[in-house]
């Protein structure tokens, strides 16, 4: 594959990340009172977690940073206990009326779920300005 | 045959090493000189002497310069886009300027040779 | 003599800068990829570049300017912006970006207008 646009290996792997992270997110808002998901039990927030896989760049040199591609290192399934709510009318409600619901903060998942757009719309800011820098490189020597 | 082989063809010929139109045997070094450019083996005549290499400091090692020049510009604008081509990371910019520079030095070698030929044009109308 | 068509100093040093900006295009874009990641530090220019650029520029010697690398190193002055020790700012990473850009724009006139003008000095003619 001809080699066209610079730096865009790094912005290609953060668009599909910061993707993903906006998926998750609304995941985790979707299904934030769902008592009883598939397995019979509460939704189990997920989390994101990054991380960097350096581009490796030939003819670089030693001791060089070279610049980095932002990967989904994995797809956790948070760990916290679920919040029990007292609702004896709820369906999943066991027999002392207690439901557990999923331990998922709306506020914290919309504050991801924003950060993560900002860096998707700002990775999408880079690629268009790569796109003119090579229209301008080719028309290098170009009369008018 | 890449362009500097083909200019190396059309080059007008060199009064001091040819001869004058009306000398004897001016068509056939002329075709020699021809045929030695494009890589034919030419048989060598009886007698024939081999053509010398150009002094340095004179206008044949000047014109001579000139085309190397040009040929290692040429080759580099080759090498940089084949790589280009290949994929490997060889900068947009570095492959576009190589370009740009051999086909800036390709237009002086054009231009010094359309020179030339009116000058030896202009030569050859003067009346004796 | 034909190397001597392409070593004006200015057009020597064109050229270069126009390296050094797409080296730093590479590092604003590994930057903003990773305004997310913990504990990511920003890659820039090696500061040292700007300085041997200029002295070459000074010295007028396009062999000098020609062996000059711009290379990428951490940017050692930018304070971090989270708890993590991301070192990333959105607001003026992209102002940078902007800038980075304009220069390249810069730059490849600048390239252009000395080719050109090298064609009209062969030819006679204007472009």
């Amino acid at each position: 594959m001809i080699n066209l646009l610079a730096g865009v290996q790094s912005t290609t792997s953060a668009l599909t990340a910061e993707r993903v992270r906006i998926d998750v997110a609304s995941e985790n808002i979707a299904n934030a009172n769902v008592g009883r998901h598939l397995d019979g039990k509460p939704y189990q927030r997920k989390v994101v977690h990054f991380d960097s896989v350096l581009n490796a760049q030939p003819g670089a040199h030693p001791f060089e940073p070279s610049p980095q591609a932002l990967t989904v290192a994995r797809v956790d399934r948070d760990l916290r206990p679920p919040r029990v709510v007292y609702n004896p009318s709820d369906p999943a409600a066991d027999a002392q009326g207690w439901v557990a619901l999923p331990n998922i903060n709306i506020h914290e998942e919309m504050v991801d779920l924003i950060a993560a757009s900002r860096a998707y719309e700002a990775n999408l800011a880079v690629v268009k300005l790569s796109r003119h820098l090579t229209q301008q490189t080719l028309a290098l020597g170009r009369r008018t | 045959m890449d362009a500097v082989s083909l200019f190396r063809l059309v080059r007008p010929p060199n009064p001091l090493s040819t001869g004058l139109p009306d000398a004897p045997g001016f068509e056939a070094a002329r075709a020699k000189d021809l045929a030695r450019e494009a890589g034919a083996a030419w048989p060598a005549a009886p007698g024939a002497v081999a053509r010398p290499a150009p002094v340095d400091g004179t206008f044949d090692s000047a014109l001579d310069r000139l085309v190397q020049g040009v040929s290692q510009k040429q080759a580099v604008a080759r090498e940089t886009m084949a790589g280009l081509m290949s994929g490997q990371q060889v900068p947009l910019h570095q492959a576009m300027i190589a370009m740009e520079e051999a086909s800036v030095s390709f237009q002086l070698m054009v231009e010094v040779r359309n020179r030339l030929l009116e000058s030896y044009q202009e030569l050859m109308r003067m009346q004796v | 003599m034909i190397d001597a068509l392409f070593s004006q100093p200015n057009y020597v040093a064109a050229k270069k800068m126009l390296e050094a900006t797409v080296r730093r295009h590479e590092a604003i874009a590994s930057n903003l990829a990773n305004l997310e990641r913990p504990n990511y530090k920003r890659l820039d220019l090696a500061p040292s570049f700007a300085q041997e650029l200029r002295q070459a520029i000074a010295a007028k010697d396009p062999a000098q300017i020609a062996a000059l690398e711009p290379t990428l190193a951490v940017d050692t002055s930018a304070a971090p912006r989270t708890r993590d020790g991301n070192t990333v700012h959105l607001e003026s990473e992209l102002l940078k970006l902007n800038q980075n850009s304009l220069a390249h724009a810069l730059e490849t006139q600048l390239i252009t207008s000395s080719l050109l003008r090298l064609r009209t000095a062969i030819s006679g003619r204007p472009t």
